[in-house]
């Protein structure tokens, strides 16, 4: 049969997101394949430059819609490198529960999904009806339940209410029994194991040649987690392990990331009996009125006066839901950022995508893509 | 690894063609080097330092002249490190580093779209983000938000 090129995409439900896949195919064999970028481009990063640093933090939420928080907690970090500014402790606790809360939410996203696209429906229900619970969580201190703008530079915007805690181990005791049953609907199911096994397999060598993080190299491997490798915010205070699976295929990133989800239960459980007992500020104290930080409104001379203010250079690495996601943050000593440059984890994987399509079937790109956990909003930022 | 064992081992490779190391916090170190001396670098840096992993590339332009850095991570040294190199505005281009890094490739696309900078035997310098034809470079300083744009998009034809 003759070669031919087809899209799959930009709307395909292998997508997950707005982006085109072409395929070179003969007959059923991938020969080739090229993605297509840019249909979310928003230019997020030129936006950023004439914005002040709070202001930065709502197109963050945009980025990843399904790890808004995660983002700007990456963010935050690299600004206030940049800027000189500490956080309080508390803050930092408070940052750590929202990103594992976050990357339970993303997986279980990303769980639902997946799930849907190898045939099975029930999972995809349970999942769905699970990630509001985290939801839930996050609309009782941030107010929305996917663009949270909670995280401020120098801390966050407000303390956790009284009844958190509670709420929170409530929902840690309910996903704890519920990521068994995943376990079971997935693992016990032939149709899981026929579509997945030995699919999309991308070994450590690749992985690192090609700049591929988070999930897809663990599930290679290679133990590597920057919140044990370089430990950020209080991410060296608390207790867990780095996931990982030796199968490089399909069924070994599930298995990393059900995995990760069960360390962010154990990690959460620790660092919510932290915020119980240590009450304090979330928000560092003395910061340029200029900020627009809750405790230091904005005045006139903010806005008006450009003042020179210390330079500096921030740069960060954070361990998102979805891999490495790095920010660097230019100050030139104005309100404004003067560059930002975020690096998605995404953007990264999916440029490998070659190493792992080419050789398997038409059938198999949902699969091994969905394996991928595509987010096209911060791919293209 | 601190700026000193960067130095140590990239200056007897590099020569007068590194311009210096210089401490960066949470980094092993912010080594600067002219371009020409590109290449050398990466391999240096890779092989050498043992940076295999390169996770970032990116453009900053300062006006008068454009800034290019690169970000790599080290497995046995648990370390990044930033490489920076300037090139001037009237002729913003450097030696692709994807023959090193593979990784490279889409982070540089999107340099050169963004920022105007090009990559000398870059395999595939092809439109990333923006649409093939789009004449602009939006993260230059002189490209304005507010202001409208022309714009002939053209279709790729399979």
């Amino acid at each position: 049969m003759s070669e031919m090129w087809i899209n799959m995409g930009p709307q395909h439900p292998m997508t997950h997101g707005l982006w085109n896949l072409r395929v070179r195919i003969d007959g059923e064999v991938v020969l080739d394949v090229d993605p297509e970028m840019g249909y979310l481009h928003r230019g997020i990063e030129k936006i950023s430059e004439d914005r002040h640093y709070n202001e930065v933090v709502t197109l963050m939420d945009r980025t990843c819609y399904v790890a808004g928080l995660a983002w700007e907690h990456l963010y935050i970090l690299a600004s206030e490198q940049a800027l000189h500014i500490t956080p309080p402790e508390r803050a930092q606790y408070i940052r750590m529960t929202c990103e594992e809360f976050q990357r339970i939410g993303s997986h279980i996203m990303w769980y639902a999904a997946f799930v849907n696209d190898i045939g099975l429906m029930t999972p995809f229900l349970y999942g769905m009806r699970d990630r509001d619970l985290v939801l839930d969580l996050f609309q009782s201190f941030t107010g929305a339940r996917m663009t949270y703008e909670y995280m401020r530079v120098g801390g966050v915007r407000n303390d956790l209410p009284p009844t958190f805690t509670d709420q929170a181990r409530k929902v840690l005791d309910w996903l704890t029994d519920r990521f068994r049953e995943y376990d079971q609907l997935c693992l016990g199911s032939s149709i899981f194991h026929k579509r997945c096994d030995h699919l999309g397999v991308l070994k450590a060598n690749d992985c690192i040649a090609h700049g591929v993080t988070g999930p897809m190299l663990r599930s290679a491997g290679v133990k590597r987690d920057l919140r044990k490798d370089r430990p950020y915010a209080r991410y060296d205070a608390v207790d867990f392990d780095v996931a990982v699976a030796d199968g490089a295929d399909v069924t070994a990133r599930y298995l990393v990331r059900m995995e990760e989800m069960r360390q962010s239960i154990r990690i959460l459980r620790q660092t919510v009996d932290w915020l119980e007992h240590h009450p304090g500020p979330v928000m560092a104290e003395h910061l340029p009125r200029w900020l627009g930080a809750p405790y230091a409104p904005v005045g006139r001379e903010g806005y008006l006066l450009k003042r020179n203010y210390a330079k500096g250079v921030g740069f960060s690495a954070v361990e998102e839901p979805h891999g490495e996601a790095q920010a660097y943050v230019v100050n030139e000593g104005t309100e404004h950022p003067y560059r930002v440059k975020f690096r998605s984890p995404i953007f990264a994987n999916l440029s490998a995508a070659r190493q792992y399509l080419v050789g398997y079937r038409v059938a198999d790109i949902p699969p091994i893509m969905g394996s991928v956990d595509p987010c096209i909003g911060e791919v293209d930022r | 690894m601190q700026p000193d064992d960067l130095t140590r081992v990239l200056a007897p490779k590099l020569g007068e063609n590194l311009l210096g190391v210089e401490a960066f916090e949470g980094m092993a170190g912010r080594v600067r080097f002219r371009r020409e001396a590109a290449l050398d670098l990466f391999r240096a840096v890779r092989d050498d330092l043992s940076f295999a992993h390169l996770s970032m590339v990116g453009g900053i332009d300062w006006v008068d002249h454009r800034e290019v850095f690169y970000v790599a991570w080290s497995d046995s040294a648990r370390q990044y490190v930033l490489l920076s190199t300037d090139v001037p505005a009237t002729d913003a281009h450097v030696e692709t580093a994807s023959a090193v890094w593979p990784s490279a490739n889409w982070h540089e696309r999107e340099t050169w779209e963004l920022v105007d900078i090009t990559f000398d035997h870059h395999p595939d310098l092809r439109h990333l983000l923006t649409p093939d034809g789009y004449a602009f470079h939006p993260l230059l300083r002189s490209f304005k938000i507010h202001e409208p744009e022309e714009l002939e998009v053209k279709t790729r034809h399979v």
